[in-house]
């Protein structure tokens, strides 16, 4: 549905996207991870054929970027970082405007549609500068699948909403993960990228890594549980680490944290071998490492490595 | 070229006009005082004394050949009324550069142009459409002002200088050249938006193409220059050929890339 092969674009001495391969298949939810300067909304800019790449190609929708760009922008819908909507003019107008741009056979059933899907309908002959910042993210989402494409980009959908907003577009964006549109959301908010997406992205010009949420969580970090005691043993760690399935202990202030292979597998053993060994044990839990965790590590082992 | 979109943007423009009072306030005025101006310098000057107007006296002004056969008080209100044509000229020259700048930067300022161009609207189709929205009501005021003023000529002037404010070459002059300046300001509008991020400078830029008609009109004033049908076609093949150049200029200037990535 999306594919990259070294995509790359320079403006000037300036490299904004560097190299860029990679895949999105039809109907995933797949996130843009990076800093700000790393080249997100460029890529997004360039597969949606508004900016042309300096190397490298790139598909959307079967359609070559820079080629059939016309194409491209009849069968994707953009969501840009702010809403971009015109403030003199009212809701059904702002969407109006889009629909007939994008030749929609029944403009009036899809803006019903729309207005209605995202709570605007019954205010959509007030002009949209009236509007609160959620309301108007809204309404760019409508304006963005007024025409059904089949491709989503989002730029930053939740940045500058209050929670509350934030919420209502989130939870919109997983009504049409259902819907087996591509989704591509460019993203500063991990938890959020971590609740949508499917498989993410991390870039900072290149691209540092790509895989599911989980993936990245395990190779990180692999498979480990946290042991929490009711008070530490300093003999602890030396029988856990006798345990063969056991790659490494580190002791916590309120007990262990133990990398092992299958903690499905292994737990029983692991624990009877800490009761065996005078440990009160009170819970063991899997360990669980939140994206931005993952995504601070990858960005200092791609400066590590740079 | 796909015409429905090139619609869509014209309603778009003018939706988007009609609810932006400085816009409708802007456009009003000028035809407005213009109009009223000669109507009312007409009706004063063709109240005074005769004497005012003959020669050396403080109200007189020096007759071309070709209007010497007038008697100078006439002479001297057709004159003025040449000179004032000349400010009527400049409502399809001022108006579009305002609308055109604003409708582009605007555009920026809303930050409503990356979605536009994200649609399979092509550059020409978005061009035509703003140039078409810019220029028509400007065209339309020049002419609904030259209308009014004529008729108003009937009603408060001799018939000679009503038949000297509607000879053909005034009113080929609306017909042809009202379009042509309409269009040139609106490249011009085009291309400043293009390059700058303020309608204001955009604005002034371009205002500085009221200079030679200005000039123009003055040489009128002073009798150094009588409007002739001869005049009148050299000055439109003159504009045939700065509107295409400055058409081509507008369009290879206009890239959605460097808008998109230099508009901050």
């Amino acid at each position: 549905m999306i594919r990259t092969e070294n995509l790359t674009k320079r403006f000037g001495d300036n490299l904004a996207v560097d190299d860029l391969t990679l895949e999105v298949a039809q109907g995933e939810v797949f996130g843009f991870l990076g800093p700000n300067g790393a080249g997100k909304t460029t890529t997004m800019r360039m597969l949606s054929a508004l900016v042309a790449p300096t190397g490298g190609t790139a598909w959307v929708n079967g359609y070559q970027v820079g080629v059939q760009n016309a194409e491209i922008r009849a069968s994707i819908g953009l969501l840009t970082e702010s809403p971009g909507l015109y403030p003199r003019l009212n809701a059904e107008q702002n969407l109006s405007i889009y629909a007939r741009l994008h030749d929609v056979d029944d403009v009036a059933g899809q803006l019903r549609t729309y207005l209605t899907l995202l709570g605007l309908w019954e205010r959509r002959h007030e002009p949209v500068g009236g509007f609160s910042k959620g309301m108007q993210q809204k309404l760019a989402i409508a304006r963005a699948l007024v025409h059904e494409p089949t491709v989503l980009f989002l730029d930053e959908p939740t940045s500058a909403l209050d929670p509350e907003a934030a919420r209502v577009v989130r939870d919109f964006i997983e009504t049409l993960k259902g819907e087996g549109r591509t989704i591509f959301i460019c993203t500063h908010n991990l938890n959020e990228a971590d609740r949508l997406c499917d498989r993410v992205a991390v870039i900072k010009q290149r691209l540092i890594r790509v895989d599911t949420p989980a993936a990245l969580r395990q190779g990180l970090y692999g498979q480990s549980v946290r042991v929490r005691l009711r008070e530490p043993l300093s003999a602890l760690p030396a029988v856990v680490e006798a345990l063969p399935f056991v790659h490494g202990v580190s002791e916590m202030p309120d007990g262990l944290r133990v990398s092992l292979d299958d903690p499905e597998a292994d737990n029983p053993t692991l624990i009877g071998a800490l009761v065996e060994a005078g440990a009160a044990i009170q819970f063991v839990e899997r360990e669980s490492y939140s994206l931005e965790q993952v995504y601070f590590d990858l960005m200092r082992e791609s400066e590590e490595a740079a | 070229m796909n015409t429905q979109r090139i619609r869509v943007i014209i309603s778009k423009e003018w939706m988007d006009m009609g609810k932006n009072k400085m816009v409708l306030i802007m456009m009003a005025l000028m035809p407005v005082l213009l109009v009223g101006m000669v109507l009312g310098t007409t009706y004063f000057m063709a109240r005074a004394p005769e004497q005012d107007f003959e020669p050396g006296a403080g109200s007189g002004i020096a007759l071309p050949p070709e209007m010497a056969h007038l008697d100078p008080k006439t002479g001297t209100i057709i004159m003025m009324n040449d000179q004032y044509m000349f400010y009527l000229l400049l409502i399809p020259m001022a108006l579009p550069v305002y609308i055109a700048a604003y409708s582009i930067i605007g555009e920026k300022e809303t930050r409503s142009l990356e979605p536009l161009l994200a649609t399979p609207i092509s550059t020409a189709e978005l061009l035509v459409g703003k140039t078409i929205a810019a220029v028509t009501p400007a065209v339309l005021l020049a002419w609904g002002s030259f209308a009014f003023t004529a008729l108003g000529m009937y009603i408060i002037a001799s018939p000679l200088i009503f038949e000297y404010l509607v000879r053909p070459v005034w009113t080929l002059s609306m017909a042809i050249q009202a379009p042509l300046f309409a269009l040139l300001s609106t490249s011009c509008g085009v291309i400043a938006s293009s390059r700058m991020n303020d309608p204001r400078a955009a604005q002034q830029v371009t205002a500085l193409f009221v200079v030679p008609v200005v000039g123009l009109s003055m040489l009128v004033l002073m009798g150094r220059l009588y409007l002739s049908l001869q005049l009148l076609l050299w000055a439109t093949l003159l504009m045939v050929l700065v509107n295409v150049g400055v058409l081509w200029l507008a369009v290879k200037l206009f890239q959605r890339e460097t808008i998109l990535t230099r508009w901050k």
